[in-house]
């Protein structure tokens, strides 16, 4: 009994409670592909990463410019960027209610996590849609 | 009748005595249900409970959405795995400037035919598109998860969910 008492305490720690999520969207076009652009999008929002900057990009909207830590190319956006992001994006999202869409046009050694974090922060600026395109090599 | 009762008791008592006890069932059922909780407190609640390959971190984030049955394919560091099968490695998947991974597009296309003549077994109609799940290490490259994901979507799995882990 006292085996029992042990036992279920130390399988309770040792199980790993995750809750897995998902985020939906359709695979990512090439460079030139994304360039093309489809008629149905008028505002072409787009988020790039660069090597040391993101830039927000759109049709009549001036490119706005955040740097880019080595942490945040690690894979972990600063609290001061992501804010200042969201912040940029849901201004936008304001003056273009009818944009749903981002693009997030990443560089090739960008990792995952990063841009799984700049797909959280475009859903908490309220642009619910986020597609991921391949920057072309050197632009 | 009342002697015979008076003898059961002295039988039971004298067995005890001699250190034989039965299985107490007050404690048993404790265990039980101490192991039904732990049983159901490892399933997730909603959606599909998978788990992740051991050794692969799934980046985390805020989405809501659960997960629903599909496909899943796993990105780990260092090879590609579909259903649990390992498909190719990293380095092969990366090799070269196209993006078809010729052998993953093989290995889709063969699940998608497979799930296709379920769907007609059971005479329904096979499915425009169907869903697959990407667990992909929060560590891998975007090069190598836009190469799985234009394969997947040539090979007939145009919908893709990335799985993440809810922050907590």
């Amino acid at each position: 009994m006292n085996v029992f008492i042990v036992l279920i305490p130390m399988l309770l720690m040792s199980a790993v409670f995750m809750e897995i999520r998902v985020i939906e969207m359709s695979a990512p076009r090439s460079g030139p592909a994304t360039a093309s652009a489809p008629v149905e999008r008028p505002l072409e929002l787009a988020l790039r990463v660069r090597g040391d900057a993101y830039v927000i990009v759109g049709d009549g909207i001036a490119p706005l410019s955040f740097a880019r830590s080595a942490a945040c190319r690690a894979g972990v956006i600063d609290a001061d960027t992501n804010h200042r992001l969201i912040e940029a994006l849901a201004q936008i999202v304001a003056a273009h209610p009818q944009n749903h869409e981002i693009r997030i046009v990443a560089e090739s050694q960008t990792r995952y996590q990063e841009l799984v974090s700049l797909m959280d922060l475009a859903r908490a600026a309220g642009i619910p849609e986020a597609a991921l395109a391949g920057a072309m090599e050197g632009a | 009748m009342i002697r015979r009762r008076n003898g059961g008791r002295r039988r039971r008592w004298a067995a005890r005595k001699r250190g034989h006890t039965g299985l107490s069932l007050t404690s048993l059922m404790d265990i039980l249900t101490c192991l039904l909780f732990f049983v159901l407190k490892s399933f997730v609640a909603g959606g599909e409970s998978t788990v992740p390959p051991p050794g692969l971190t799934l980046p985390s984030s805020s989405a809501e959405k659960a997960q629903a049955s599909s496909l899943v394919v796993a990105i780990q560091k260092d090879a590609i795995y579909v259903g649990g099968e390992r498909i190719a490695s990293v380095a092969e998947a990366t090799a070269g400037t196209q993006l078809l991974i010729p052998v993953l597009a093989a290995r889709v296309k063969a699940a998608r035919t497979q799930m296709d003549e379920i769907a007609m077994q059971r005479g329904r109609k096979p499915q425009a598109s169907h869903l697959v799940t990407i667990q992909g290490d929060s560590d891998i490259e975007f090069r190598l998860l836009q190469k799985v994901m234009y394969t997947l979507d040539q090979g007939g799995f145009p919908d893709i969910a990335l799985a993440v882990l809810k922050k907590a």
